[in-house]
């Protein structure tokens, strides 16, 4: 048994890394590679090769994008990782007894790559996943290579050990001389963050739900909110989900799908900003295509350039009808390995207008196009808010989608004026149809505020609308007159009401922006 | 006989055998009657006598090419699968041959395997020569956001390039550093400068081969120094004071406006390290100083904008007004022994009713006659504003013309002349509407403009894959000699603060 306690140990770590790796974490390697790129070719090797450490940044970028297959890339870091094993074995004359401690490297390796959390948006170093990886497989083999050099010298093993170091350190030294830029931000943002990658189901629900969305499976989007039992939701998933409605018809439902979103939990070492988590995505979405393009720019300026920024920027040129710059982002993504086929089908846009209008994505989007006139103004890195108020101010919605998506942002942001000319909009524009449910819960709400802009009487709402909302007045009155905090009001009413603007509009205030 | 030495007969032979291999045109081509589709384009192009080799793609689809470069005395025959890679030497030897003259090129692309020929092309060969070095800024074309940002040289007579200074060099995760501005007295470099901002801040000045850094903002004045002006014959740099603000499109695919709510002229004394106010009047924003060659006469714009909505801040106002902000050129006298100016004139008013322009980057050619600036229907930053092309004023008639062979549908900004006049360059967005590429076009003795070509490269597909502009270009007849190390460490000490004078 002895005898094979090395390959038992080994093959403990590769059973771990594995469950721990593409089993438990494939979304959060499939986001690492696309916020990483690599693009085969001279250009983008010279870009990465001229800095301090650049052909291990350029080999490490090569193999991080395998996580587009999570099993794949996972694969080929635990056989670096095996490598180091039997690298430290040899090196270090272990015995079977002692070759765990072979694993010392690997395990720390595996523990790195899993603490980053929320910090993989973040993460400034090229390829981070195989960065340590690889310099710590060179640094071994210089090590060793020292050793076998040094072996037959007949010095002190301390003097041994100091040529070693200092070959090593003329080594860096002149690597600095060479390479001014070196790159700080290896080593960039304090992390500690394993328990939010093992264990933070928000965290995975939220990269799950952007996965979704950028392939416009906006079903399975939905799948991802939790039910009431379960954790509140973050507010980009809030977010998310109602890009998900809004996609799929149902954006008056945003209220009955728990819109009450709370803030990620991610410590004091980091302050999350939607503006990189998913910006382009949710601009793009909402048919925003300059603000869109500019957040993935501004992301891949400050936070490396990704196959996500890059695909970003196509899509959005292409419906800006920008094709040179749109083919630009397009070769470059068909001299990737993985990201090829995207490439070539939208260049099949780009090409032949009739595919791009047959799209999906055009045919989703375009009724969020609104030809009405240009806008100069900025979000300040707060989307959702610009979001929020571009929507509840745009005037004359052309479309049915943008009416709706007037009408709701309008009370998600709680903004009376707004929702009342959209609101009169709709109703004179159709005339025959009947209101639907939340744009009767909405009107009736402000209707009965005081100085309301709304006059009741001239619209005919459903009797079990206007019931249900008279239950609610009375019922929150009799709680008021206990005299019980607004919360636990809330608490109580939200089993009854709990899916009606009425108790989101009093209810939810917590609404942080970030 | 061992392996060993058959591989290396093998060897030998293969290397003897690729030697002798050349290549021929086709034979059997169909003739098309229109030229090629290349890139960069260098159809009908004038170059200087010493530029590095044109290397293009052939565009005609997924292809082989080979096109054959004849000159007097001679020819050569390139292609490598779509693209022309000309041999460095062989192209000395081409130019050498063709001054003066043109060199004929033939393409013949092989598509769907038969061999198609194009309408023949002609590079002229100018007598005159181009500066051996260029500079310019390397910066993504992002909005708000920087990181990685490098003031670049590039030698025109071949393919070296270098970083003069990476900002990279100083920064860390918690202070980020933009640098800009970089700017040459006479296009020599013994006096340069370029400005930091942010982390470390401060203006980089190397003066008479010395490096310091100073702090250009005074209680007095409104900012430190922005846009640079050096003196031809003193030691004093010209510069604008700027508040600017940026404000994004929702749909306009020009993006974004980059707007000066506020901006002022300033003198800097080099040797008594004294900041004085050349113009700072109410209501005018004046910017884009740039002397006359024998240094007497400073031209500048200036956009008269009065701020009228005193409820809203001066930022808001601009981004509610911002098309009726229009610049014109003037000038002004100066004397550089008293440091005085005198005799604002109106050089060009753009933004007159009936012209009802925006002028910006003017630039004297080194003879004085000639003055070239980038025009716009408003505003103070072209390089985002697609309809920006570049004017030319004869300055002895006083006659403005836009200059057709350098300009394209899309943003031109940044004209600069080289130091014989000859050459202009200029930044342009054609390619692609969303990065600057420079772009050099011959200016002859009768004061025509030729077509513009495009910065070549070493392989033809690099603006393809390069996600960077080249900001602001400018001509250098001789290569920065401080190193980016010394930069870097003279980056990191306090800045020497500037002194205030009052006039």
């Amino acid at each position: 048994m002895k005898k094979y306690l090395k390959y038992i140990y080994l093959f403990a770590f590769i059973t771990v890394a594995y469950i721990l790796l593409p089993v438990m974490n494939a979304d959060y390697l499939y986001t690492i590679q696309d916020n990483n790129v690599f693009i085969n070719g001279r250009t983008f090797m010279m870009d990465t090769v001229q800095h301090g450490g650049g052909w291990g940044t350029w080999i490490a970028c090569y193999l991080t994008q395998f996580f587009y297959y999570p099993w794949l890339g996972s694969t080929f870091l635990i056989l670096l990782w095996v490598a180091i094993y039997w690298i430290t074995i040899w090196m270090l004359g272990l015995s079977n007894k002692w070759s765990f401690l072979a694993l010392i490297i690997p395990v720390l390796l595996l523990y790195h790559l899993l603490d980053y959390g929320y910090w993989i948006y973040y993460a400034k170093a090229p390829g981070f996943p195989f960065v340590l990886t690889i310099d710590a497989i060179f640094s071994l083999l210089f090590v060793w290579g020292g050793m076998s050099i040094t072996r037959k010298w007949n010095v002190d093993f301390r003097l041994k050990g100091l040529f070693i170091i200092g070959v090593l350190a003329i080594i860096i030294v002149i690597n600095d001389w060479l390479c001014p830029s070196s790159p700080w931000h290896f080593n960039y943002g304090p992390r500690g963050s394993i328990k939010t990658t093992l264990t933070d189901k928000n965290f995975r629900h939220e990269l799950k739900m952007y996965r979704a969305l950028d392939e416009f499976r906006f079903e399975d989007a939905l799948k991802e909110m939790p039910t009431e039992q379960d954790a509140a939701p973050t507010n980009l998933m809030v977010l998310y989900k109602n890009i998900a409605l809004m996609h799929t018809g149902q954006m008056d439902r945003m209220f009955e799908t728990n819109n009450c979103g709370i803030n990620p939990n991610t410590g004091d070492s980091l302050k999350i900003r939607t503006s990189l988590l998913g910006a382009p995505l949710i601009y793009y979405l909402f048919g925003q295509m300059n603000y869109s393009y500019r957040w993935a720019m501004e992301n891949s300026v400050q936070y490396g350039l990704s196959f996500r920024s890059l695909k970003m920027m196509a899509r959005t040129a292409l419906f800006n009808q920008e094709f040179e710059v749109a083919a630009k982002y397009i070769a470059m993504l068909k001299n990737s390995t993985f990201h090829r086929k995207w490439a070539i089908e939208h260049e099949a846009w780009m090409m032949n207008s009739t595919y791009f209008i047959q799209s999906q994505e055009y045919q989703t989007l375009s009724p969020l196009l609104n030809e009405e006139g240009n806008v100069l103004d900025g979000d300040d890195g707060l989307c959702e808010q610009f979001l929020l108020e571009y929507f509840s101010d745009l005037n004359r919605a052309n479309t049915p989608l943008l009416e709706t998506v007037t009408l709701c942002m309008s009370l998600w942001a709680k903004d009376y004026y707004a929702y009342c000319v959209h609101f009169y909009d709709y109703v004179n524009n159709h005339p025959n149809n009947p209101i639907p449910v939340l744009y009767q819960e909405g009107a009736i709400l402000l209707g009965n505020a005081e100085e309301s802009p709304i006059t009741l009487d001239q619209f005919r709402f459903d009797d079990l609308v206007a019931e249900k909302y008279n239950s609610f007045v009375q019922d929150y009155r009799q709680l008021q007159q206990q005299e019980l905090d607004e919360k636990e009001i809330g608490k109580r009413l939200k089993p009854l009401y709990g899916n009606t603007y009425w108790w989101y509009y009093y209810f939810y205030n917590d609404f942080n922006i970030y | 006989m061992k392996l060993r030495n058959i591989l290396s007969i093998v060897t030998i032979a293969t290397l003897l055998a690729s030697c002798g291999q050349h290549l021929t045109v086709p034979s059997d081509a169909t003739m098309e009657s229109r030229l090629p589709k290349i890139y960069p384009d260098y159809t009908e192009v004038t170059i200087p006598a010493n530029i590095c080799p044109l290397n293009f793609a052939v565009q005609e689809g997924e292809t082989e090419a080979v096109a054959r470069l004849t000159y007097p005395g001679g020819e050569f025959i390139y292609g490598e699968g779509q693209k022309v890679l000309i041999d460095e030497e062989e192209w000395k030897e081409v130019l050498r041959a063709a001054k003066g003259d043109a060199i004929k090129v033939e393409v013949f692309a092989k598509i769907n395997g038969a061999w198609k020929g194009y309408q023949p092309f002609n590079i002229y060969v100018a007598e005159d020569s181009i500066d051996q070095f260029i500079s310019y800024r390397a910066i993504q074309p992002s909005y708000v956001a920087y990181e990685r940002l490098s003031i670049n040289q590039r030698d025109l007579t071949n393919f070296d390039e270098r970083e003069i200074y990476n900002n990279m060099s100083v920064s860390n995760e918690k202070v980020g550093q933009c640098i800009n501005c970089h700017s040459y007295k006479n296009f020599k470099t013994d006096n340069m400068l370029f400005h930091m901002r942010q982390g470390y801040g401060g203006t980089m000045l190397v003066s008479n081969g010395e490096l310091k850094k100073i702090d250009l903002k005074t209680d007095e004045t409104l900012s430190a120094g922005v846009y640079p002006a050096w003196h031809p014959t003193h030691n004093y740099i010209a510069f604008s004071t700027n508040k600017t603000g940026q404000s994004f499109h929702t749909k306009d695919l020009n993006k974004i406006e980059v707007q000066d709510t506020e901006s002022d002229l300033i003198l800097y004394d080099v040797d008594k390290n004294e900041v004085s106010i050349i113009s700072e009047l109410d209501d005018e924003l004046e910017v884009f100083p740039t002397w006359s060659p024998d240094g007497k006469k400073l031209y500048f714009c200036s956009a008269h904008f009065e701020y009228y909505n005193d409820s809203i801040e001066k930022s808001a106002e601009m981004i509610q007004r911002y098309t009726e902000v229009k610049y014109s050129l003037y000038s002004v006298d100066f004397n550089p022994d008293t440091k005085e100016f005198s005799n604002v004139e109106m050089v060009y008013d753009a933004a007159s009713d009936s012209i009802n322009q925006s002028v910006t980057l003017p630039r004297v050619s080194p003879d004085g006659r000639y003055l070239l600036f980038a025009q716009a229907e408003f505003g103070c930053f072209h390089v985002w504003h697609a309809d920006a092309d570049i004017y030319m004023m004869d300055l002895k008639t006083k006659e403005v013309q836009k200059l057709d062979a350098v300009n394209s549908d899309r943003s031109e900004s940044y004209p600069t002349w080289s130091s014989n006049g000859r050459w202009i360059m200029v930044d342009s967005r054609r390619d692609d509407g969303n990065y600057t590429r420079p772009y050099i076009a011959y200016f002859d003795k009768q004061g025509k403009a030729h077509k513009a070509f495009m910065l070549p490269q070493k392989d033809p597909n690099y603006y393809t894959f390069y996600l960077r502009s080249f900001n602001r270009p400018e001509f250098m007849i001789e290569p920065v000699k401080i190193t980016p190390q010394e930069f870097a460490q003279k980056a990191k000490e306090d800045a020497v603060p500037a002194k205030y004078a009052a006039q």
